[in-house]
């Protein structure tokens, strides 16, 4: 896979875990897999609002959907948690974005 | 290297070019007013940068986040064991409070004895047209979960889901 790919892949699995709910969402899966009725169960949450969480760990790769028409039940997908699992995985695109800022920030300075 | 920092450690490398004179680059990193300016991951503010640019001077950071729960600070503190100006700059990073004490460990969620302590060098070269900069981030051995503070609830979740036989 090119770098930029696997990087924007990052960005995404990153964006996804940026949020309480759906760490708990994956917490859950990571017991088994379990209907979007029951992922919603202990939230203080409409379906249409947990249903957006789950979207969006569909969309990083972390969550996968059952065939089954009626429940489609979802399952944890770890392998996008073991791509970032070293240390310099995780610091890479911080610091990446840094330079980027300061690269536009030295622009600004000195246009 | 050792100075307490683990040998066999995981480092993040990036060299990188700008269209700018290494006596600019060197200020982005030792003046406060323009590290506040950059240095802050995305949603987050820089809003104390307290730099004694010195061999042994001490280095306190202050981030500014916006968490579902309010505003959450986070402190970051540490000391310069090279300074030379334009060419290179090391510098340690642990996670701290506002008066520079080193958070242990077990505050931070983590083992007895896990390495808090990362260190980051950054030197410059002057280039045509600008300046070349390689930035190395020291950090923890990559077997360890991760030290720094947002990484660690994505951490646990790692372990947590690796335990499950995932």
């Amino acid at each position: 896979m090119p770098v930029a790919v696997e990087e924007d892949r990052l960005t995404e699995t990153f964006a996804a875990l940026a949020n309480p709910t759906r760490r708990a969402i994956l917490a859950r899966l990571a017991q088994g897999e379990a209907t979007v009725n029951e992922l919603a169960t202990p939230f203080a949450m409409t379906l249409p609002a947990i249903s957006k969480h789950i979207k969006v760990l569909e969309r990083a790769g972390l969550v996968v959907r059952g065939q089954l028409a009626q429940y489609r039940p979802c399952a944890l997908d770890g392998a996008p948690l073991a791509e970032v699992s070293t240390w310099a995985e995780q610091y890479r695109p911080i610091w990446e974005s840094r330079f980027d800022r300061m690269d536009d920030y030295l622009k600004r300075l000195r246009p | 290297m050792s100075d307490g920092i683990n040998s066999s450690t995981d480092a993040v490398v990036i060299e990188r070019s700008f269209d700018a004179p290494v006596e600019f680059i060197w200020q982005m990193w030792t003046v406060p007013e323009h590290f506040q300016a950059w240095y802050g991951p995305s949603g987050a503010e820089v809003t104390v940068a307290k730099i004694d640019l010195r061999v042994g001077g001490t280095r306190l950071i202050c981030m500014l986040f916006q968490s579902p729960n309010g505003p959450m600070q986070m402190w970051f503190t540490g000391e310069h064991h090279e300074v030379i100006e334009n060419k290179r700059l090391v510098y340690t990073e642990a996670i701290g409070d506002e008066n520079g004490r080193i958070s242990s460990p077990t505050e931070m969620g983590m083992p007895e004895g896990h390495p808090v302590i990362t260190e980051v060098r950054v030197d410059l070269e002057s280039i045509e047209g600008g300046t070349k900069m390689i930035m190395t981030h020291l950090g923890i051995p990559p077997e360890s979960p991760g030290a720094a503070g947002w990484t660690m609830a994505l951490d646990k979740l790692a372990t947590y889901v690796a335990s499950r036989g995932n």
